[in-house]
């Protein structure tokens, strides 16, 4: 992985789990890796342990917390879940990225952005 | 900003907590494994594949735990600790280094400490220790052109009592002398607070006993009451529940005890007895530290909301005299500011500023020798920093580490400093309260207590010191060093000492030995009085203070020029009282007392050397014709003042210290000298000499001057000092003019009686800090260099021990071979001396340190360019013999 791939990845990491938890709810590291690796369909290829040093990050935040649980196959497993600053902090950094996505879709293609 | 300080607070509880979280990671990273090695096998793979799938998926499980690690921690603290531990051992090693460095830093630390204290006390306090102190102001009438606090006339303070909405609990006091007489007990002078009913309120203090004053007792028909202080309660009425209702005599007038006050109640400033402030619209009251407007600030308004509102209502023009000149402001400060001197309130924030700054500046030259120590070891550990910069560590860690390790021996400074400077306080707190004059008038927020403000500061300096002495050894050691270091690794080519540092050796040096002269004779000066004594027996004389009471005397009465004499015809029946006493012979009056005369500035007649006006500073006294007498001062040349000199002749008889330092050689008799108040200002008359005497008292640094003054001619408002010879049984003659000091008129006060001695003694006190304080940074100096030399003798034998190991094996005989390997380092040694000899002989013709009050000692550039070049032999002692001792096989073997 280059510099910058793993740049971009490091910026837009937070904002992937902590919309996976939106999305799915209370979920483990293991199905928050695999369910980035499912949708970035192999675009983007994550590491499994760097998931969980941005869900370090993210609950010393306390964006989201950690509660241990049972999995759906009866396995004892750490749970992730959204907390309220998670979410209005979600809703920031997704308006956010809207907005510099737009302006560079803008500058790359600008015959069809005008 | 609030997910910063969450991550802060995670990092330190997860640095707190390492256990729990290890255990966390493990459990979170088998369950993942785990899981993902089920998937594996669900999409086909056998066990042993899955499992290796999901570890090459999850990145590597121990790179992990260190991030993990790092990120839940404070990775920087660990490599701290690590550094700090590195630091003490360091410390242990070069223990001479620690202990010079080491002591030069506590001596600092600890003076700057207690300065900060005294500073913060004086200067920085804004709140009194009162139930909401921080709102207690004062009101002040302002002079904007002179820069003084002017008397509040009391007809503004009643009117500001009456409109301003932005204070509550507004008044004044002002602070009077009373002749306070207990039923038969002797009478005693003493200091009152007037003061009005809402002080009390104010201060928010309940009585012990009995009531505050009230508004009622204001009243000019009133009858007089006095509240009176814990301690008061207890010496003078033995704690008598009964006191209320008693009566004490205030200058004569009967007041009724109406209330105690609780043990430690000293409002406004350090009063025990409180009486009413009568109403009186057409008098002031004095200005600060003597007279104060209180206030308190009402609820929700701040300092500068009371300010606009008094600006708005200001002052009443000034009932005589024109009011378009009118210079005063009203202001509202702080409660404490107001005893301040007179300045504006951001003059005093930037004059706490400066001496904070120049206070920290005492760091600076013990911590450049400590630096150059450390530079000398760090050259020493070169190849540990080589070999850590070859292995990857920055410069920048490298820096960190050696900064750390000064740090380490900073914060062992700042800890014994810490720990000496609040015995140093209670000490300097109770000398000063022992003497009445330096201690009588301390306010009650004024406890010299070591503040959490004093231990910011304390380690402020710590780190500083160790910025200072690491910074620039280290930025040294690493930017040029290291490289060359690298290069010579694994060989034993040493690197040499820079020029830089070896031409600072010479100037460290050469500062020492260049301040030593000076300062010797500055800390001999100040000493030299308590060391030898006034030169007379002074515990034999009796001294006190004649005033005139003015609080008995009618103002109408006292302004008239008829009352001086009748002050002179009663002092006259003082002195007849005291010289009817077996053994005294006579009596003597003067202005000040032997020893505790003004400072004044003074200059010659032109006819001085060379033509020019010799000005200097001198000491002042007026006496009267007995004052030579009775201190049996017998004139060296001309005469002493007799019957001529207390007409219109306006004489001068100066001291032997006097004509040396401002006659010179010529001949003093029949000069003539005038003192010249303040720059600018017109000079007093020429005063004629007519006689020498010898030192009165002896070994002081400062010349006198006596002009005559006859008895009682200051005039009612200034006190004077008698003093008479009480011989060898002073305690009785003590108790006698105590006796005649309470049966002589009410109009006239004898006070203050004590033997001569005593007075010598207060005013040695700062004198004796001063000296105390030069020896002790003298001798940190000197320990600093001494240990800088031996740092560097030590530096040359460790790098040239190959050298010597190769000479001794051919057989070089040991003298020729210390000077080979000392030259430089004795040729630095000279060229300190010669540089110190040369700045110490320009400053001591620039500098007159008789002026300063230090003293002249014969030979004394000498003796310490003997004395530093002695250190400097002795501190390369040690190295001397470890280098004769080298055993060549080994030295041989080693290189």
């Amino acid at each position: 992985m280059s510099d910058s791939e793993s740049s971009i990845l490091q910026g837009t990491l937070d904002l992937m789990v902590l919309k996976t938890l939106e999305h799915l709810g209370p979920l483990h590291g293991y199905g928050i890796a695999r369910r980035i690796e499912q949708v970035a369909e192999r675009a983007l290829i994550v590491n499994q342990g760097t998931v969980y040093l941005c869900l370090v990050r993210l609950v010393q935040k306390k964006w989201i917390k950690a509660e241990w649980g049972v999995s759906g196959n009866n396995r004892k497993a750490k749970f992730y879940s959204l907390t309220k600053a998670g979410r209005k902090q979600l809703q920031a950094e997704t308006a956010n990225w809207e907005r510099v996505a737009g302006v560079m879709g803008r500058v790359l293609h600008p015959q069809t952005g005008s | 900003m609030p997910a910063f300080f969450h991550t802060i607070a995670a990092r330190i509880r997860g640095f707190l907590r390492p256990g729990d979280l290890e255990s966390d990671f493990d459990q979170e990273m088998a369950a993942h494994l785990q899981m993902a090695e089920e998937d594996g096998v669900r999409r086909g793979l056998t066990v042993d594949e899955a499992r290796r799938a999901a570890r090459v998926e999850l990145g590597g499980i121990t790179p992990l735990r260190e991030s993990w690690r790092a990120a839940w921690g404070l990775p920087w603290l660990d490599g701290f600790a690590l550094d700090a531990k590195l630091g003490l051992r360091m410390l242990r090693r070069s223990w001479g280094l620690t202990l010079a460095g080491g002591l030069a830093m506590t001596i600092v630390i600890t003076i700057a400490a207690v300065g900060f204290v005294f500073l913060d006390e004086f200067m920085g306090r804004t709140a009194p220790p009162l139930d909401e102190g921080e709102r207690v102001v004062a009101l002040q009438s302002w002079d904007v052109e002179a820069h003084r606090r002017r008397e509040t006339p009391r007809r503004d303070l009643e009117r500001w009592g009456a409109t301003l909405q932005s204070v509550e609990d507004l008044g004044g006091f002002q602070t009077v002398e009373r002749r306070l007489m207990v039923e038969s007990r002797s009478a005693e002078w003493v200091r009152v607070a007037e003061i009005t009913a809402s002080g009390f309120r104010l201060a928010r203090v309940p009585p012990l006993l009995g009531r505050w004053i009230v508004e009622a007792d204001e009243h000019v028909a009133a009858a007089p009451v006095v509240v009176i202080g814990y301690d008061v309660w207890q010496s003078r009425f033995a704690s008598d529940r009964a006191v209320i209702g008693q009566t004490v005599r205030l200058s004569g007038i009967l007041h009724t005890v109406v209330g105690v006050m609780p043990e430690g109640f000293a409002f406004p400033v350090n009063h025990r007895y409180w009486i009413p402030l009568r109403s009186d619209p057409s008098g002031s009251l004095k200005p600060a530290p003597e007279g104060v407007v209180f206030a308190r600030l009402a609820p929700g308004v701040s300092l500068d909301g009371a300010q606009a509102e008094l600006t708005t209502i200001g002052l009443l023009p000034p009932a005589t005299g024109p009011a378009s000149g009118d210079a005063r402001r009203p202001r509202v400060v702080p409660y404490t500011f107001a005893f301040t001197d007179d300045v504006e309130r951001g003059e005093l924030a930037w004059q706490q500023r400066i001496i904070l700054f120049l206070i920290s500046l005492l760091l600076v030259p013990p911590c450049l020798n400590i630096a150059l120590l450390i530079y000398a070891r760090t050259v020493t550990r070169q190849e540990e920093f080589a070999a850590r910069f070859a292995l990857g560590a920055s410069r920048g860690r490298i820096v960190v580490q050696l900064c750390v390790e000064v740090l380490v021996l900073s914060s062992a400074a700042g800890a014994m400093a810490l720990a000496l400077t609040r015995p140093i306080l209670t000490q300097i707190g109770e000398i000063i309260r022992r003497f009445p004059e330096l201690g009588g008038s301390l306010p009650f927020w004024v406890d010299f207590d070591f503040s959490w403000r004093a231990a910011f500061f304390v380690a402020s300096l710590t780190v500083l010191a160790a910025l200072i002495a690491g910074l620039v050894p280290a930025l040294q050691a690493t930017g040029r060093v290291l490289p060359t270091a690298l290069r010579s690794l694994g060989s034993r080519t040493g690197i040499p000492l820079g020029p830089t540092w070896t031409a600072l050796i010479a100037a460290q040096v050469g500062l020492a030995l260049a301040g030593l002269p000076s300062t010797m004779e500055l800390a001999w000066g100040h000493l030299r009085p308590a060391v030898l004594g006034p030169g007379f027996a002074a515990k034999e004389f009796l001294t006190a203070r004649l005033a005139v009471d003015l609080q008995t005397v009618p103002a109408a009465e006292a302004d008239v020029p008829a009352f001086a004499p009748r002050v002179r015809s009663m002092q006259a029946d003082v002195v007849r009282q005291i010289e009817a006493q077996p053994g005294v012979s006579a009596v003597t009056f003067a202005a000040a007392l032997p020893g505790a005369e003004p400072v004044t500035f003074v200059e010659m007649d032109e006819t001085a050397v060379g033509g020019r006006r010799v000005r200097r500073y001198v000491r002042a006294n007026q006496v009267d014709r007995a004052f030579f007498t009775v201190f049996d001062v017998r004139a060296l040349a001309g005469r002493t003042f007799d019957g001529r000199d207390f007409g219109a002749a306006a004489t001068a008889i100066v001291d032997q210290t006097f004509v040396r330092q401002v006659v010179g050689d010529g001949n003093a008799l029949g000069r003539r000298v005038r003192p010249v108040p303040a720059p600018g200002s017109d000079a007093g008359p020429w005063y004629e000499i007519v006689g020498i005497v010898p030192d009165h008292p002896a070994n002081t640094s400062q010349g006198r001057m006596y002009v005559p003054a006859p008895s009682g001619a200051r005039g009612p408002a200034s006190p004077i000092y008698l003093a008479l010879h009480a011989g060898p049984d002073p305690a009785a003659m003590s108790r006698r003019l105590h006796e005649i000091g309470t049966s002589i008129d009410p109009t006239l006060r004898l006070d203050e009686v004590r033997p001569l001695d005593e007075v010598y003694g207060e005013s040695q006190i700062t004198s004796n800090l001063t000296s105390y304080a030069l020896a002790i940074v003298t001798l940190s100096v000197l320990l600093l260099s001494a240990a800088g030399l031996y740092a560097l003798m030590s530096f040359t034998v460790t790098r040239r021990r190959r050298e010597i190991g190769i000479r001794m094996a051919l057989g070089a005989p040991p003298a020729r071979m210390l000077a080979g390997i000392f030259a430089r380092a004795l040729w630095q040694i000279a060229a300190g001396v010669a540089v110190g000899v040369t700045v110490a002989l320009v400053l001591h013709r620039r500098l007159n340190i008789e002026v300063e009050g230090g003293w002249h000692i014969p030979g004394i550039l000498p003796a310490a360019a003997i004395f530093m070049i002695t250190i400097g032999l002795l501190s390369a002692a040690g190295p001397a013999r470890r280098a004769v001792r080298v055993d060549p096989t080994e030295a041989l073997r080693d290189g």
